[in-house]
């Protein structure tokens, strides 16, 4: 036992490819090494042949070699976001401003939704897909809206696909998308730590090292995840320049993807695209640790309750009427 | 001598086994007590103020807007400016002693308006809202001049639930930003003093079912 612990370098023949005694650093040297060698493997993974040797593909090499965005230092972080702004600059075109801003001291954001007042007219969906970057051919939506019976509170009893003059009389409408939970069932889920929560409390997604297994999309009681089977189609002139790596970037195929409260958007001070959007003001969202905030308001005044509370997920989504 | 030393040893066995099922139920009402303190008890334990000034915001509210004369949670706010949003403001141009020709009747007595404000026999009339002598201004039931970009003063006579809620920041909402100064919608930015519920229409998008 203990000679093996001596040795354990030793007995790789490959083990002069990596400078360093680390895992990710050698297979790294190893790929490389691979690639140099081996014409067949780097056909298998570049569009053309010439491509190895320009910037896209040297960008992309060390993209893939990158750290979890957790482990990542500020200098890391830094040179993901140039890559990938060269990289959406090469492949589409696109002057992208992406930023891995870190959250805000001394805030948890917190949301809450008025069911009395809204109204139906889904506003909120259409400014969330035009400021997440969302595929507009399978019509992917962070939030859903339905349409309730009285007497009613579980949203899986209303219509979801209602498309008609509303507000219709003697009906409500009540909207769900991911719910933030302090004690999230999808992060628990997840088996390559791709998904966490935030010290501000937004559960995020590194879109890099979600591997696609969907066992998060199975474990969340509310329907908040979608999965992107291939990736986004959208109008060039409509994509939203503006991102957050853990936010709206535009997500490889094959990933994860959830309401993040519009992180590009929150860290900087501003409203979610879905409260600026709502024609009715019946979304509130604010810093639950600041007294004075709407959203302290909602909770200390009005009558809220939460989805499935029973489960203790504990969600930062509250429902309240008037 | 046996015997006793035996005696000894069944009895330390005892105090030890005993003393262990105390520690472990200690360990349990402690851990019990952990697992029931929620985030909420945090939130509502936060009562250290935040300064929202101290947030960087990268986004400025374009829209004019004016400060409030009432307090919001001690502090004060701003509401959305409402005069340069009326067409024909100032009315004096136009409500003057001048006199007019007939032709220009329709258009100089409002005849766009449509006035659903009210229901039945509470259903409102033009001097309801406005101050007859000033044209400028508005005026409540007790006769106060009130101005136009300060209209929740008089919404606020009769709906007064809503705007203690607007106050708070239950009803309406805020403009752009969570954090910096607080700006929010006026009354008259969302609802139409002249037809305040808003109009039935279709949803600007659908969705389909979910996989």
């Amino acid at each position: 036992m203990s000679e093996k612990k001596n040795h354990p370098k030793n007995d790789n023949p490959l083990d002069f490819l990596s400078g360093e005694s680390n895992r990710r650093s050698f297979i790294k040297g190893l790929s490389f090494a691979a690639a140099a060698g081996s014409a067949a493997l780097t056909a298998g993974c570049i569009p053309s042949a010439d491509a190895a040797t320009t910037e896209e593909m040297k960008l992309r090499w060390q993209e893939f070699f990158k750290e979890h965005y957790r482990l990542m230092t500020q200098e890391e972080k830094d040179g993901t976001v140039a890559r990938l702004e060269r990289l959406a600059k090469l492949q589409k075109g696109l002057d992208v401003q992406m930023s891995s801003q870190s959250p805000l001291e001394g805030v948890l954001y917190g949301y809450a939704f008025n069911i009395t007042r809204c109204e139906g007219f889904m506003e909120c969906v259409t400014a969330c897909v035009e400021e997440n970057n969302l595929d507009r051919k399978t019509n992917t939506q962070y939030i859903r809206i339905f349409e309730m019976e009285p007497g009613q509170l579980d949203p899986g009893t209303g219509d979801g696909q209602y498309y008609h003059e509303v507000p219709v009389d003697n009906k409500f409408y009540m909207g769900t998308q991911c719910f933030h939970c302090e004690k999230a069932p999808c992060i628990k889920a997840c088996p390559t730590k791709a998904t966490w929560r935030e010290p501000d409390g937004i559960v995020v997604v590194d879109y890099d090292w979600c591997i696609g297994c969907r066992y998060c999309q199975a474990a969340c009681p509310y329907y908040g995840r979608r999965f992107n089977w291939g990736q986004a189609e959208i109008p060039k002139d409509e994509i939203t320049t503006r991102q957050h790596y853990l936010g709206n970037r535009l997500r490889p195929k094959g990933k994860m993807e959830k309401c993040t409260f519009c992180i590009q958007r929150t860290r900087k001070g501003r409203l979610p695209a879905c409260v600026e959007a709502c024609p009715t003001g019946a979304r509130v969202f604010g810093n639950l640790l600041d007294p004075d905030s709407e959203i302290r308001y909602v909770l200390k005044h009005k009558k809220v309750f939460r989805m499935k509370e029973e489960l203790g997920t504990d969600p930062k989504f509250w429902y309240f009427i008037d | 001598m046996v015997k006793t030393l035996l005696v000894g040893h069944v009895m330390t066995r005892i105090c030890k086994f005993i003393s262990m099922i105390a520690l472990f139920f200690a360990f349990f009402v402690a851990h019990a007590d952990a697992s029931q303190k929620s985030f909420l008890d945090e939130i509502k334990g936060a009562d250290a103020t935040f300064d929202n000034r101290s947030v960087p915001v990268t986004k400025q509210v374009t829209e004019e807007s004016v400060l409030a004369k009432e307090p919001y949670q001690g502090g004060s706010f701003r509401v959305l400016a409402r005069k340069k949003m009326i067409g024909r403001y100032k009315c004096s141009s136009c409500h003057t002693e001048k006199p007019t020709t007939v032709n220009r009747g329709l258009e100089l007595t409002h005849g766009d308006v449509y006035l659903t404000h009210g229901r039945g026999e509470q259903a409102l009339s033009c001097i309801d809202c406005h101050r007859d002598e000033e044209r400028d201004y508005l005026e409540d039931k007790k006769g106060r001049k009130i101005d136009f970009d300060h209209s929740y003063q008089l919404c606020g006579q009769c709906h007064f639930r809503q705007k203690r809620d607007w106050l708070g920041g239950a009803h309406g909402k805020r403009a752009e930003n969570w954090a910096g100064d607080r700006v929010i919608f006026n009354c008259t930015t969302c609802h139409n003093p002249h037809s305040p519920r808003f109009e039935k229409r279709f949803p600007a998008t659908y969705s389909v079912p979910l996989d």
